[in-house]
């Protein structure tokens, strides 16, 4: 989806607030958002890619005014709602107007630590062989889903070259509204130049492309 | 985990352009301007600038390879041992090491020595 979060080459955002590397959560009420956000996401529920699906849908001025947890906090009302965990009455009231739904279990404090750290394994079995390898010249393609994708949109048509191979794993862009679909992923680095020309101090970027984000390059294309 | 290793003439730094991603069980949680607009929008067109503003200047011949983090492969750069701390334990650097120099927005200074003079 074409929205504000995705905000790669935007330039109007001013200096970078640096805060105190001491610091962890700066409000009380963010500890308790962090920690709501990874215990719901344990429920099993939705998974981390519907999850940013509906941060990134999230109307532009909320997005962008909001701190980071409170985009968090917002996303997971909405979750919590359109899921029936939770009524808009419970929500105002915050009162529990009845049972949870049957069957659904977050998992307790004490699970919590070890699960971060576990983080949310994306590899999946190798069913067929990658079509790209190490070396090769790829393009991204031009698209401009409605849903979720990870390929922003500073990267698209533009030409890489495949730096890494890293398996298969769970494919974002159909993972947030349906079942995993897992693609080959690759690192494609491109140059500089190629995404911004003259006007930037990186000599590459490199982004992760799942296989459906690519198309092979025509070397006779590359000739004029 | 991919470990990006800096060299005297690449240097990396890792940013995630969409949202946050940022390897927690290594690093903690991510600072406040990890996740903000002029990080992210910035940092992918001109992270000679966004170092600058962590006190950080490159010498103009350094690449800078901007690494988006926008798949579950946690990022961390690997810095440039500083100079002065030849033969110093694991410990020894461990106290060194920044985060901000695993997040890749500035380099490992040298060590300060007890009379306040910075090896060179």
């Amino acid at each position: 989806m074409n929205n504000v979060h995705d905000m790669g080459g935007m330039q109007g955002y001013g200096p970078i607030e640096i805060d105190d590397p001491s610091v962890v959560f700066h409000e009380k009420w963010e500890r308790k958002a962090f920690a709501l956000s990874v215990a719901i996401n344990t429920a099993g529920l939705w998974n981390i890619d519907g999850s940013r699906a509906v941060r990134e849908s999230l109307p532009p001025l909320q997005y962008l005014s909001n701190s980071y947890y409170q985009i968090w906090l917002d996303a997971l009302q909405k979750q919590l709602i359109s899921t029936g965990m939770v009524t808009q009455q419970e929500l105002s009231t915050g009162k529990a107007q009845g049972p949870g739904l049957p069957g659904v279990k977050a998992l307790g404090v004490e699970q919590l630590p070890a699960a971060l750290m576990r983080g949310w394994p994306s590899a999946r079995a190798t069913d067929h062989g990658a079509r790209f390898q190490i070396g090769q010249q790829v393009r991204t393609i031009e698209a401009h889903p409605k849903t979720h994708t990870r390929l922003p949109a500073y990267c698209r048509d533009k030409v890489g070259v495949i730096t890494n191979v890293h398996g298969m794993h769970v494919f974002p862009d159909k993972s947030a509204i349906g079942p995993d679909d897992p693609q080959w992923l690759y690192t494609v680095e491109f140059t500089g130049c190629e995404i911004w020309g003259a006007d930037t101090s990186a000599s590459s970027i490199s982004l992760n492309c799942w296989e459906p984000y690519l198309k092979a390059v025509e070397l006779a294309n590359d000739t004029n | 985990m991919v470990v990006l290793q800096n060299t005297p003439t690449v240097h990396n730094v890792v940013v995630c352009t969409l949202c946050s991603c940022y390897p927690w069980p290594v690093l903690g949680l991510p600072p406040v301007w990890y996740k903000s607009a002029p990080y992210r929008s910035r940092v992918v067109i001109d992270p000679r600038s966004v170092l600058a503003e962590f006190g950080c200047e490159l010498a103009p011949d350094v690449q800078i390879k901007v690494w988006d983090s926008n798949s579950e492969l946690r990022y961390l750069v690997l810095p440039m041992q500083p100079e002065g701390t030849e033969g110093w334990s694991e410990d020894e650097l461990a106290a060194l090491v920044t985060r901000d120099a695993m997040i890749g927005t500035n380099v490992v200074p040298p060590p300060v020595t007890a009379d306040g003079v910075k090896h060179e």
